[in-house]
């Protein structure tokens, strides 16, 4: 079952194309990455799916029926747009945030003492939230996101600005609520960053679908044809038949094989001529199949 | 409603927690008190009367002007006369009055002409005493009559009935009105919306535009709709300014009854109004206190820091102000078609329906019109004040002109 459908959605603003004849869906239980570089539409998007704003034109049906107020309960939404009220207790804002989605002060109250505890910020419950730090404020708005169990979370950019140590934690976190049946909509323009993440994506460019599907599918799509490899010795074998463009970084070579071109045949004749640490034959990166399909059209 | 009422509850107890709240509250009845402490405490200094002489050589005009101030109200003096006096006279009194031993002088330096009046010249001891001045004036301009009539050949009580005081007495129609109560109320009313609203509605503006500072909005918004959050928002900022209010006004009362006021006042400082003239006071401040309110919700929902706020600072006082200017036809005439129309304009409405109920009690069909057409401009403004937010908040996140507002306001 579908819990978002986008169908042939705009909308604009002004005279500014936001979001162009777009479609997807996502299945229950995915976990969801749309992607793209900034301002290609994806906050507006999601916007349009939470009921923050409507479609100019096309339909949106959350949890299989077009908007409704009470879905609001079912979400858990990490804007990218960051923020709390600061002179505001964080038990007291965890409490009033749960409240607004649906839970009674006391459920609030013991699920935000849950979640410090796994976040690991126990000590900051009885604090104003101007004296904690940018991390720890962060991990707030992503309890706040999920005190109320949601069954759709979607996260804006949800890495940005954090630590890795806590990012990691993010991560396993969110990993460990999808195993629980949640559907999880990552919004990132850091293709790399939920490149391991996700299942299915929706790339998108201009406010217009470039490329959506299983993860899996797409890469098979793409011709394995890039070799990262580490020698030493002559690096003149780099004039190989089968290699169309290399760049040697002082022993380390970045290389990209022409259509057809056989990596094997490559390693033979490379391990005759050099003596070789390492030999890899890289999958396309998102990335890499982003720039393909948007070509020349990318911008900035 | 739900949201609405977690938004006003959470606004409410985050600004009654403040130290800043807590101590502006306790501070004004804190002033009162000390206030009236310090008036008890110098009550006891002043004399309660004063004593003043007078230097003429018309002997006549001086006891006549000393029985004069003697019955004067509500403050009889006490007067000395010198007759005729000498020269040694000025030094003498101009000590008198450095020791304070009395508190001014009158000489009289009689016409140089028959036919001519005296010249007066009052010296006070203190230059700030009016009260002294303008009683010592009134009471010779009526000596100086009943010299005058006495001269033509008036009979001496002809003149006494002459000279008495006129009382109008004002009555409306169906009861007696105690007109002044009325406009003592209207005053007050008048005062209190214009000191709540310039403490408190900025309040309402500032905490919309700390919401979008510290960017947490996007929650908010993704869960409730902006109208609620406005809605929260007046009602919620709105509650802390009545409660700072209630307690001011409730110790004044207090100190006002308690009779120890009483007796420094003199005499008591009666209003009388009636049970009516009481609700719908408290109808029309809520209605325009939420009112007004509802327009800096407008306000701060246009503007994205305090320093653009200042700027539109008197969209929220100018209609309060014109309502002042309004006053006098309506007084003047509280049944005329101007005094109606005005008391139909939402923004008027709650100070000139008051003042009409108060003067002339209009049909109640105009009065609940009144009172609903300030609730429909309360939604109204409230639905726009929600719809710029939202429009501008998620889309551009600049301030608008005036038709940018306009198409945000199409927007869906």
């Amino acid at each position: 079952m579908a819990i978002v459908q986008l169908q042939d959605v705009s909308k604009a603003f002004d005279s500014k194309l936001a979001v162009d004849h777009l479609s997807f869906e996502i299945a229950k239980g995915s976990m969801f990455g749309l992607l793209g570089p900034n301002g290609s539409g994806k906050t507006s998007s999601i916007r349009m799916m939470i009921g923050m704003t409507m479609p100019d034109t096309g339909s949106v049906f959350l949890f299989g029926q077009p908007f409704d107020r009470r879905s609001v309960y079912r979400i858990g939404y990490l804007p990218e747009e960051r923020g709390l009220y600061k002179k505001m207790k964080v038990i007291d804002q965890l409490v009033f945030l749960g409240e607004l989605h649906g839970l009674d002060a006391v459920t609030a109250s013991k699920r935000a003492h849950r979640w410090c505890e796994r976040m690991e910020i126990t000590e900051a419950i009885p604090k104003k939230t101007e004296e904690l730090s940018k991390g720890m404020q962060q991990k707030i708005q992503f309890i706040a996101a999920l005190l109320h169990e949601p069954e759709l979370i979607i996260m804006d950019e949800p890495f940005s600005g954090l630590d890795p140590v806590n990012a990691a934690l993010l991560q396993d976190t969110l990993l460990d609520l999808n195993r629980q049946g949640r559907t999880v909509l990552f919004s990132t323009h850091r293709m790399d960053q939920v490149e391991k993440l996700c299942d299915t994506i929706c790339l998108i460019h201009r406010g217009r679908k470039v490329l959506a599907g299983a993860m899996q599918e797409i890469k098979a799509r793409y011709p394995k044809n890039r070799v990262q490899m580490v020698f030493e010795g002559d690096p003149a074998f780099l004039n190989h038949p089968v290699i169309e463009t290399a760049k040697n970084y002082n022993g380390m070579a970045e290389i990209k094989l022409r259509d057809g071109g056989d990596a094997q045949l490559l390693l033979m004749d490379a391990a005759s001529r050099v003596r070789i640490t390492r030999f890899e034959v890289m999958e396309p990166t998102l990335e890499e199949i982003f720039i393909e399909n948007v070509g020349d059209r990318v911008d900035a | 409603m739900r949201n609405i009422w977690l938004i006003a509850k959470r606004e409410y107890l985050e600004r009654v927690r403040t130290r800043a709240f807590v101590i502006s509250t306790l501070m004004i009845p804190l002033l009162m008190v000390a206030g009236i402490v310090a008036s008890v405490l110098g009550a006891g200094h002043t004399k309660s009367t004063l004593h003043i002489t007078v230097v003429s050589r018309d002997q006549q005009l001086a006891l006549d002007l000393q029985k004069e101030l003697l019955n004067s109200k509500p403050n009889p003096m006490m007067v000395d006369i010198i007759s005729p006096g000498n020269p040694e006279t000025k030094a003498t009194i101009d000590s008198m009055l450095a020791d304070k031993q009395i508190d001014g002088y009158l000489w009289i330096t009689p016409a140089a002409h028959p036919g001519e009046r005296p010249a007066f010249s009052y010296t006070p001891r203190s230059a700030a005493d009016i009260a002294t001045r303008a009683a010592i004036t009134a009471a010779l301009r009526t000596v100086l009559l009943r010299e005058r009539l006495a001269h033509e050949g008036m009979v001496a009580n002809d003149v006494d009935s002459l000279t008495e005081p006129v009382k109008v007495d004002t009555a409306q129609a169906g009861r007696n009105a105690e007109t002044t109560s009325s406009y003592v109320a209207i005053y007050v009313l008048f005062f209190l919306m214009y000191m709540v609203i310039l403490l408190y509605g900025m309040n309402v503006a500032r905490s919309i535009i700390e919401e979008k500072t510290s960017r947490i909005f996007e929650i908010l918004l993704a869960t409730i709709r902006p109208e609620e959050m406005m809605a929260g928002k007046v009602i919620g900022v709105g509650s802390v300014g009545l409660t700072q209010v209630a307690v001011w006004m409730l110790t004044a009362v207090l100190l006002a009854t308690g009779s120890w006021f009483q007796a420094i006042a003199g005499q008591s400082a009666h209003i009388s109004l009636s049970a009516a003239q009481v609700i719908y006071f408290f109808i029309f401040f809520l209605l325009g206190y939420l009112l007004y309110s509802s327009v800096a919700a407008a306000l701060g929902a246009i503007v994205n820091s305090e320093q653009e706020l200042q700027q539109l600072n008197m969209f929220l006082v100018m209609p309060l102000a014109g309502c002042m200017f309004a006053l006098g036809p309506v007084i003047s005439n509280p049944s005329g078609t101007i005094a109606r129309i005005i008391s139909f304009i939402p923004f008027c409405t709650p100070l000139i329906m008051y003042l009409r109920i108060s003067l002339a009690p209009p049909p109640a069909w105009e009065v609940a019109l009144s009172i609903a057409g300030m609730i429909v401009t309360i939604y109204g403004v409230l639905w726009c004040a929600s719809r710029i937010y939202r429009v501008g908040i998620l889309m551009y996140g600049k301030r608008p002109n005036l038709s940018e507002i306009m198409r945000w306001l199409k927007y869906s």
